[in-house]
Formats: C-alpha cells, structure tokens, sequence
C-alpha cells in the first residue's frame, strides 16, 4: 500500500513537493525556536557559576545582576570602598572580586578588577576562564588589559598592543582617556557568555585614568600598609563562600549593613527570576510557531481533499480489483503519513544544515550559541507530534474517500 | 444450483435509497459459465447498477444474486471484495488503468487483493511481469509499450491493457462496461475479438455490455435489458 501511496503521489509531484517544503519550514520553524529557546535558556544560565553572593548599592535584583553579570545597564549609585573592606572581614569569605563599571573601548564594557576575577571567576560548569594569548595583568600591573574572545576577533586586537578606553558606556565618547593608554596583555578564550565581550583591566588602572590614584612606588612594597584604595567606590563585588549554606544569612548581613545601603542577591535565584520575565515572550514565540505548523498540515488537508475529486478514477480503479474500502481509507493515511515524515525530516535535516553551517554567522551577528547536538527528547517529540497531527488530520479526506468508495461503486465520476 | 452457473439472477429488485420506483425488478436470468453473453440496454436503463450488483459493490436482498454459487447478500463487504478481487475482471469505458504506472504494472495489479489469481499464477511458468508481458503480447500490445506508463498509452492500447488486467490470473468471469465505445470501428472489432480468443482459451465467461445493437452478432447470446428488467422505473 505505501508503494501504491509513494506511485501516487509522484504522479502529483508539484503538489507533493510543495506540501513537503510547507511541512519542513514549519519543522524548522518549530524546532529552531525550542532549540533556540532551551540553548539560551542554558547559555543565560552558564554566564555566571560558582559565585555565592553578588553585592552592589541599594538597587533591585535583576539590574543588579543585568550590570554586574551581563554589563548592561548602568547603575546610579556604586558602593565604598570602605563597605568593600567591611565585605572582605565578614566570616566565611573565600574569595571575592570587586568590579568598577562603567568605561567602555568602542562600545564593549570595561570591567576594571583585581586579578581574583582571573583565579575565581566561574561560568557553565564551574568551568574556569582561559586564555589563548599571553597571561592576566598581576597585582602591580597598573596598565595591562586582558580582553575577551568576541572584543578580541571584532576589533582585531593584538597582545602588547594599545588601548585607550572611554569614559561612558556609549559606542563614541567625547571624553577619551588617551592620557593613559592600557597595553593588552592577555586575549581570553571564548565562553559564550558576556565575558566575551568585555574588557578587563586592574582597579588602579581605572583610578589613574580618573585620577582618584596616583602610583607610589613604596605603596606596591608593602601590602599590610595598602591605606590608599586604588579607586573610590567600586559597582560590585562578587564573593564566593567557604560554606554555601551560609549565603543566606550572610545576605540578611549585608542588607542590614548599617553603614551605607547594600543589596546582596544570590545569582542562581536572580537568574532564575529574570529568566521568567522573559517567559511570556518565549512563549509567544512557541505559540506562532505552533501556528505555523498548523498551517502547514492545512495545506497538506486542503490539497488531499482537493486531490480527492480528482482521483475518483484512480479509486473506482482500485476497487473494481477488489480494493475494500479499507484499503481506500489506509491510502490516504498513509499519503499524509509519507507527506509528513519526509516534511519533518527534511525540516530537521535543514535544521541541522543551518546549525552546522550558520553557527558561526549566527554567534558572530547575534551572540546567539546554537550547537548541533543530537535532538533533545523533547524536539524528538514534537517531530513527532507532527506527524502524528498530519495522519490524524487524514483521517478526514480518508473517510470522505471511504464514503465516496461505497456511494460510487464502479462507476467513474467524471 | 448447477456447478456450470456463473451468474444467476431471481427475482432481483433493487431501488436506490430515496428513489420512488424500482430501478431492476428481474424475474430470473441465468449466465451459464463459459458463455458470452452481451446485455444491451439504453443509458440509464440500469446497467450499471445490475453491474455493480453483480460485483457485489452494492447490495441485493438475500437468494436474489448468486455469483459462481455464493450468494452475494450472505458474504460480508470484505468477503464481496475478495470474490470480486479473485474471480471477477473488470474493464470500464475508459479510465481503467492508473496512469503513474507503467503496463505491466497495472496487469500486475489485478494480483494483489486476489489471492486466488496468485494461486493460479503460481502453476504457471515465469515472474508475474513475464506472464503479465506475456498477456500483453498475446493481446496485441507492442513489447516496448508495455513498459512506458500508462498515460502514454493510446486509448485503444489502454483498453487492451485493460483487458489483459481483467483476465490476468483467470478469473471466471470478465464483466466489461461499455470497453468498445471509446474506441473507433476497426480498434473495436479487433477489441472484440482479441477478447473473445483470450475468454475462449481460459474458458472464461464473458458479460458484456453495451448501448450497441450493432454488436450483437458476435455474440452467441444477446440479452435486451429492457426485456428482462420489468421495473416501472428501469423501462
């Protein structure tokens, strides 16, 4: 019967095929948007591993984690460096980072740290950064500048080239730091995470450019005596903790911190949080694909029910060799079942052409990480779904044919 | 009921659903196996539904259409389609054939609902494509015609195709509605007699049915519809 079905329909090739390309685009539509929507769902949740507590000023959760995590947005207000010593006292402090924010080189974030970003900074899986040229800038390294991955490959940056960064956030600046060029010494091995689009420089660096920190020789000698910050008030301090369980009463701490107004949130919760505000949109996306389909497996119902009124020949044919109704009906079925499963395979096989093909474009254009990984269970379900909607949708040309198939006999309607 | 009766009709009378006279009301007609017998009837006399009754697509009452001994109102709409598949070749005005495949392939087809004829087959010597070529052949299709697809074939051609479909693994009875009437007089002479040699080389029953008198003397039987068939709404 499907070498019955597959004769038949390459004798309606045009249609056939055009039925074939609505169900595959809308395949492709549907599983690249899951795909889409899952592997950034994982890249959001990969930019930041193995911090405890992020604190900054008094601010809500989500922009402190979009400035401190992401390097979007700017904040109003920033913390002391004294609120950053009484941080590093409290007990149970493994290790923490401070962050300034705030200057950019040609649009990309400068994140001015200290060198505990390079040994603590986490992302994925607990997965440490690397670097692919030269090394991180040391503690008395008050000009050198590590940058990331994408900054790297776009602006055609080289180690020990040099880099003067604006004051601003803004793509051009009219207030260069040209004064005080930064030298690059290291180039970061990509993440897929924001870290690929930022520029790093030591805190003091950020202070001679703006002037709150003047290099003493004696000051570098002795660190028990380090009485002069590098810089005034940092955005943020990332902290990792001896004992995780701890976060949460240490973030009540810090809330409470008398000394000037402080937020701590906990950046898994956070992400969790701000993931969901972008649910909805997530799901309108789900939802037109899924209409997008729907309309596909129409054009495959419109065009076997208009096939129908052609094709009485070809039944009465049929059954004067003794085809039963059955036979008719499971035709049909299986036409839509043909039709479907090399649409949906087709779809999929484009699918994974593009991915194999475009990730780069894409990455490269839209920061967007899509792997060509095997299908995920669920994409495998709705494939096939698909399918499985296309043969129930047949079932009603198949029954029409089934009527017609008994109200005809052998007689041919012309 | 004799062993020799192909087709046996008593007392049919069949009305469409809705309809407000009688189509067929048939007293009695009796086809005796081997015979050829041509049914004549004006269009719309009711052929096509004594046809249809006949190859059990549509329904009689009980004892009222018998089919090579069966009677067809006890067997069920499957068991029908098998009788029909098995011993019965059917050949339409035209149209017969599925145009997608090729000659041999729609000969071939007559095999695959009809168990018995592949029964048959099997005492033969040969793949059904060579027997089905070979019947082709012996009803004057060209070796190469055989393999192009059917809608290349010329209507003539088709018929005979057509033709070698229905007798493909020798079912007892051949019914051929109208098969000559697309055809021009000399295609349908040679129809006919390519049709009588291969129904008389398998002792093969024959109903065929036209709106032609003019056909009538190569039969050794010719039955008037209009004369059998005593429903007010037949005539």
């Amino acid at each position: 019967m499907i070498r019955l079905a597959l004769a038949s329909l390459m004798n309606r090739k045009a249609t056939a095929w055009l039925t074939i390309i609505a169900i595959a685009v809308s395949t492709l539509l549907l599983l690249g948007v899951e795909r889409v929507r899952v592997q950034t769902q994982e890249n959001f949740a990969n930019t930041i591993s193995g911090t405890d507590l992020i604190v900054g000023p008094r601010t809500g959760s989500t922009q402190l984690l979009l400035s401190s995590v992401f390097h979007i947005g700017a904040m109003t207000n920033a913390i002391s460096w004294d609120s950053y010593e009484y941080l590093q006292r409290l007990p149970g402090i493994a290790w923490h980072i401070p962050l300034a924010l705030g200057d950019s080189y040609a649009g990309y974030p400068v994140v001015a740290t200290t060198p505990a970003y390079f040994t603590h900074f986490r992302y994925a899986n607990q997965q440490p950064l690397q670097l692919t040229h030269g090394a991180w800038f040391d503690e008395q390294d008050h000009i050198g500048a590590v940058v990331g991955a994408e900054v790297a490959q776009r602006m055609q940056l080289k180690v020990g080239e040099l880099l003067t960064i604006s004051h601003g956030a803004g793509g051009i600046s009219f207030s260069d730091h040209d004064a005080h060029a930064f030298v690059i010494r290291g180039i970061l091995a990509a993440t897929a995470t924001p870290t690929d689009q930022a520029i790093y420089i030591p805190l003091a660096g950020l202070g001679l450019v703006h002037g709150e920190y003047t290099a003493s020789e004696h000051a570098e000698d002795d660190h028990a005596h380090h009485h002069e910050p590098p810089v005034y008030s940092l955005s943020a301090v990332l902290i990792g903790l001896t004992n995780k369980p701890l976060a949460l009463r240490l973030q009540r701490q810090i809330n409470n911190y008398t000394g000037e107004p402080l937020t701590a949130i906990m950046p898994g919760l956070a992400l969790t949080e701000l993931w969901r505000t972008l649910n909805l949109f997530e799901k309108a996306l789900f939802a037109v694909s899924i209409l997008v389909v729907a309309t596909g497996l129409l054009g495959m119902l419109t065009s076997l029910l208009a096939s129908l009124r052609e094709r009485r020949r070809e039944m009465a044919v049929l059954r004067a060799i003794g085809a039963g109704p059955l036979t008719i009906f499971g035709l049909l079925v299986s036409e839509a079942a043909i039709l479907a499963s090399v649409g949906v395979g087709l779809g999929i096989g484009l699918l994974f052409f593009i991915l194999h093909f475009g990730s780069t474009f894409l990455l490269e254009h839209t920061g967007m990480l899509l792997r060509a990984t095997a299908l995920t269970s669920s994409e495998l379900t709705l494939a096939v779904a698909i399918v499985i909607a296309a043969i129930s949708l047949s079932l009603i040309p198949a029954w029409r044919a089934y009527r017609n198939a008994l109200a005809d006999g052998l007689t041919i309607r012309l | 009921m004799s062993q020799s009766t192909c087709v046996e009709l008593n007392q049919l009378e069949f009305q469409w659903p809705g309809a407000s006279f009688p189509l067929l009301h048939i007293p009695h007609l009796q086809i005796q196996q081997g015979e050829r017998v041509l049914l004549r009837g004006a269009s719309g006399s009711g052929k096509s539904t004594l046809l249809s009754l006949i190859a059990g697509v549509h329904q009689a009452r009980p004892n009222q259409v018998h089919v090579l001994g069966h009677d067809l109102a006890q067997l069920s709409q499957r068991q029908r389609d098998r009788l029909r598949a098995n011993e019965i070749g059917y050949i339409f005005q035209q149209f017969n054939l599925l145009p997608y495949l090729s000659a041999v392939e729609n000969v071939v087809l007559a095999a695959r609902f009809a168990p018995a004829r592949v029964a048959r087959l099997k005492g033969e010597a040969g793949s059904y494509h060579e027997l089905a070529e070979h019947l082709l052949t012996q009803l004057g299709l060209a070796e190469q015609d055989s393999k192009r697809p059917a809608h290349q074939l010329s209507v003539g051609q088709q018929q005979r195709v057509a033709a070698a479909r229905a007798l493909f693994g020798r079912p007892a009875l051949i019914i051929a509605d109208e098969p000559t009437s697309a055809l021009d007089i000399d295609h349908r002479d040679n129809f006919i007699e390519v049709l009588f040699n291969a129904c008389e080389v398998h002792h093969t029953t024959l109903l065929f049915v036209t709106h032609d008198g003019s056909l009538a003397h190569h039969f050794q039987r010719a039955i008037e519809l209009n004369e059998i068939n005593q429903a007010a709404g037949g005539r």
